[in-house]
């Protein structure tokens, strides 16, 4: 039984990292530039001061080597390992055995949403590592005096999950610790209320589970309120569930769950999202060739495929000759409006940033980042917004942005290279992108919205006829608005 | 683990530094370039300690002794930065007002203890008020982050939100004080929630929507008439428009604004057919320090559509005001012609004893946090005679400004540190317009707060004791669906 045990956690482990790394990665991708995670006393103090904020802190330790999506589903699948393992040592499950995997399937269903934070799996299972550890207390006043103590500690740790603590230890013999643990827990947050920056009802629900301030994650709640409700089933079935039988019930049980809750994850999925993601995170890492793979596979028919189509088309001096074999959506597929969200303006702002419009994609990316929905900065607009002030030669700006890099883990050794270009004039102007980038900004100055017209890419090539991509662009506008004079205009044997 | 690494030395390098004796220093014979520059800097008896670190981050250690006339000093040491014991700061500053006080600083590099020349402070007799009010947020352009508006006090380094974005949803903007005193105080919020918030002779807060049907809009720009019976505001259609390639990457323009006076006593606007003429942009309205004028900033509106951003000027007018009635003049003054030189004024404060009143001249528009260009000006109100202020203005942008309740002191926000994050900084004006070497608002560990912090310090104002803001019945109040609605009067 033992090792039937481990087998089951492990099946599971792997079944959920094979999920995250194989089907889902870039759902994870998608995390990760979302947050900044710095090695940095002020950050971590900002993170922790709040109340959840050390399941927060841990979720974005972890989200931050989602970079890497197959390190990310590794994570996941010891996390929901480790909570499935936990689940067993509550209670004796016998022949129920497989239910122990239904809080940790939940949380997957919830890791399905691309705005569920990790900080919330965390918090459940920190609540579940310290019921199991209290659970290990020998009986005594101790005991309940530290029941009490605990459920503060905890709610500042975990943020209102922990409900599930004193939920667990609810006994006949200890109810007046019960009830003095659960007005505690009802106080709290009334209490808090005045002194936390946070709308009161996110010390009810929690502050940092979902990225959505509004949202209640429901499935994480289940999650957790799960875990009490499925030990309250074990204990009242205690005689039937460890009746004598051989392991067909426990299998049947696990089979079931596992079966079950995988049949609902699959349903769950968003596919859809994730080939979005999948175009954002090519045209993000700048993998052209695979981008043209991936639309000789599979037209894309969305707003941020098609820009990211176009773009790698132009990169590899195709869009001229190959544009109309893929969907096109007019010139909004080239450069589509800047919308107000996170993630929508990243891939114009990519083809801005490539095209040399670089003042235009500063404020595509510094936007976007300030769209984020939890306040959080990201990695990859820190980037890109060190970048851009190099272009630009704002190169105190430029430092602080790097510097700050420098506290990651994945950009460090980035920010450090970048930051010795800082000033050096001539080095930018060698460098194959900065340098490039420099020559093909504007030379005259105009007011710009949302909305690049082709006169706009007409003045880019202008500037500078030798930016090729702009001419492409510029042509491809052209073609799409259906404007044949100009297009005769500029069409090779003319230029 | 790297960073942990490095975190490790630091933490070892400081222990190492601190408590170390500066022997064998090569005497060196300029004066040490520090970050932030108090070099010469007048400072007032009961600011928080002027910390600072070498300007050149190769410095492993720094040393600083202060020295006064009466042989009293203070000394500090550190790996970063030198962090002077705040209450010895201000026990040495207490024994040496109106005096100067003497500054050695030692640093050590890889090839030992370096010794600079000493530099002064001057301690001014005086003093400032207990801190200064500001809102945090990024400079950006329409999207907002977490923003909030905060209070510092300026005799240490504590700072307290008032009030953040995470308690609503939405922005908030515009804080005001009636001559830094919180009793009176108006605060903006925007957004899904939006409201005024009104506190008058420290009586609880009312949320108000300022929007009627005779004015523009919303109001904003508030300035406390000081009475504290009114407040001045202008309902602006404001736009943006970006730069493909130019420095100055906004621009912020109104397409029609107008000004208006809410009379708090009786919940009514009182408005002028002067200050709201079509073919005038009228904004930023501020009450004469008897509160017998209303000084404004005034552009002759563009044609409908035009997009000739850089002809748009401001001049600093004026108008009559009668505190007793309410009425206005029935002519407008131009005390700054500032389109005759090709500039435009914006920001007008004048000081509360009447002796002064300094504004922002950019080349053109209104907006000019976003002009580098943007200095600052001082009119002498009585010669009326305006003057740059030279010891203050930098290259970059210097924009929003106030005094402090004494007129002796301004606080200014520029942009000289890095040309996009702006900083408060301080200077002494004393009667006769002289005006002192500005300094960057203390911080513990100066280098690594500013760099760290990537959020400007906006509009700040200062006020004369905590501001005592609930920020939870605040948040309520926000929350809530009730407004009262602003009146009008007949």
């Amino acid at each position: 039984m033992k090792y039937f045990h481990i087998i089951c956690t492990l099946l599971f482990g792997v079944a959920v990292t094979l999920f995250f790394g194989k089907a889902y990665p870039h759902h994870l991708h998608y995390q990760e530039q979302f947050q900044l995670f710095l090695f940095d006393s002020s950050y971590v103090w900002d993170v922790v001061k709040l109340p959840g904020g050390v399941a927060d802190l841990l979720g974005r330790f972890c989200t931050q080597f989602f970079l890497y999506a197959w390190t990310g589903a590794i994570i996941i699948g010891v996390l929901l390992s480790l909570m499935q393992i936990l689940m067993l040592r509550l209670a004796n499950w016998g022949r129920l055995y497989g239910l122990s995997f239904l809080p940790s399937c939940l949380l997957w269903l919830f890791l399905l949403d691309e705005n569920a934070l990790l900080g919330g799996v965390w918090a459940v299972l920190l609540t579940l590592l310290v019921s199991w550890l209290y659970e290990k207390l020998p009986e005594g006043k101790i005991r309940r005096i530290l029941l009490v103590a605990i459920v503060p500690v905890l709610y500042w740790m975990v943020g209102p999950l922990c409900i599930v603590f004193p939920l667990l230890q609810i006994r006949r013999s200890e109810l007046p610790w019960n009830v003095v643990t659960l007005v505690l827990l009802i106080v709290m947050p009334i209490i808090l209320a005045h002194f936390v920056p946070v709308p009161a009802s996110k010390l009810w629900t929690g502050i940092h589970y979902h990225r959505y301030p509004t949202a209640i994650p429901t499935l994480l709640w289940g999650s957790a309120l799960s875990i009490f409700a499925l030990t309250c089933i074990v204990r009242s079935l205690q005689r039937w569930a460890n009746a004598s039988s051989k392991h067909v019930m426990p299998i049947v049980l696990y089979v079931l769950v596992v079966a079950c809750m995988g049949t609902v994850v699959w349903k769950n999925c968003n596919f859809k999202a994730e080939k979005t993601m999948r175009y954002d995170f090519m045209s993000c890492h700048q993998q052209w060739n695979r981008i043209i793979e991936t639309i000789t596979a599979e037209k894309p028919n969305n707003q941020i495929g098609v820009t990211v189509q176009n773009l790698a088309l132009a990169m590899r001096g195709e869009l001229l000759t190959h544009m109309f074999d893929y969907n096109q959506n007019g010139l909004l597929g080239l450069l589509p409006d800047v919308e107000r969200d996170a993630i929508s303006p990243m891939p114009t702002a990519e083809a801005l940033y490539q095209l040399g419009m670089v003042y235009a994609a500063q404020r595509t990316v510094f936007e976007a980042q300030e769209a984020i929905l939890d306040f959080q900065k990201s990695a990859r607009c820190y980037k890109r917004l060190a970048q851009t002030n190099l272009i630009i030669g704002k190169y105190e700006v430029a430092r602080k942005y790097l510097m700050a890099l420098q506290k990651t883990f994945y950009y460090c050794d980035w920010a450090n290279e970048t930051l010795q270009l800082l000033g050096d004039e001539e080095a930018i102007a060698r460098h194959p992108e900065y340098g490039r980038l420099r020559k093909m900004a504007y030379q005259t100055d105009f007011y710009f919205s949302d909305h690049v017209t082709p006169q706009m890419l007409e003045d880019l090539y202008n500037s500078n006829t030798e930016n090729r991509l702009a001419y492409e662009y510029m042509m491809a506008a052209f073609a799409l608005t259906g404007d044949r004079d100009s297009f005769i205009k500029y069409a090779p044997k003319n230029r | 683990m790297k960073k942990i690494l490095y975190t490790l030395l630091s933490i070892l390098l400081f222990s190492a530094c601190s408590g170390e004796t500066v022997k064998d220093a090569k005497q060196e014979n300029v004066q040490p370039s520090i970050y932030p520059d108090y070099l010469g800097v007048t400072i007032p008896v009961n600011i928080a300690p002027l910390c600072f670190c070498m300007a050149d981050e190769s410095a492993l250690c720094i040393d600083a002794v202060i020295t006064d006339s009466h042989g009293n000093n203070l000394h500090s040491q550190g790996g970063e930065s030198a962090n002077f014991d705040i209450s010895d700061w201000h026990a040495l500053l207490d024994k040496n007002r109106g005096d100067s006080l003497s500054v050695t600083v030692s640093a050590k590099y890889e090839d030992g203890w370096h010794t600079y020349l000493p530099f002064s402070i001057y301690v001014s007799a005086d003093s400032i008020d207990y801190g200064i009010c500001y809102r945090l947020i990024e400079p950006g352009y329409e999207v907002w982050s977490k923003m909030g508006i905060y209070e510092r006090d300026l005799s240490s380094f504590d700072e307290f939100a008032l009030i953040e974005n995470t308690q609503f949803e939405g922005c908030v903007n515009c804080h005001s004080f009636n001559r830094g005193n919180p009793a009176d105080m108006s605060l903006h919020i925007r957004g899904a929630h939006s409201a005024t918030l009104l506190r008058h002779n420290d009586g609880p807060f009312t949320a108000y929507n300022t929007q009627t049907d005779q004015t523009l809009g919303f109001c904003v720009y508030p300035y406390w008439h000081p009475s504290g019976r009114y407040v001045a505001y202008s309902t602006n259609a404001t736009s943006q428009l970006f730069h493909i390639a130019d420095p100055n990457r906004i621009e912020v323009f109104d397409t029609a604004s107008d000004l208006q006076v809410y009379d708090v006593d009786n919940n009514e606007l009182l408005l002028s057919p002067l200050l709201k003429q079509d073919s005038v942009y009228e904004t930023y309205p501020v009450f004469s320090a008897d509160g017998r004028s209303l000084y404004f900033c005034a552009a002759r509106a563009l044609p409908e559509g035009s997009l000739q951003l850089d002809s748009i000027r401001y001049n600093l007018c004026r108008i009559d005001f009668d505190p007793i009635t309410g009425n206005f003049g029935s002519s407008i003054d131009t005390i700054v012609y500032a389109e005759d030189q090709r500039k435009s004024v914006s920001f007008p404060r004048p000081s509360y004893d009447g002796r002064f009143l300094c504004y922002t001249l950019s080349d053109y528009g209104q907006f000019s946090i976003w002009h580098h260009e943007a200095d600052l000006h001082l009119l002498d109100l009585s010669t009326g005679k305006s003057r740059p202020m030279t010891e203050i203005n930098s290259k970059d942008t210097e924009s929003f400004h106030n005094w402090s309740s004494n007129s002796r002191w301004m606080v200014f926000s520029s942009r000289r540190d890095d040309g996009l994050f702006t900083r408060p900084y301080f200077c002494h004006v004393d009667s006769e317009g002289h005006v002192s070497k500005p300094f960057m608002l203390p911080q513990q560990d100066p280098r690594r707060f500013y760099r760290d912090r990537f959020l400007s310090f906006n509009a700040p104002d200062f006020i004369v004791s905590t501001t005592h803001f609930d920020s939870y019945k605040a948040s309520c109040l926000i929350n809530d669906e009730f407004r009262k609605d602003f009146g009008v009067r007949k």
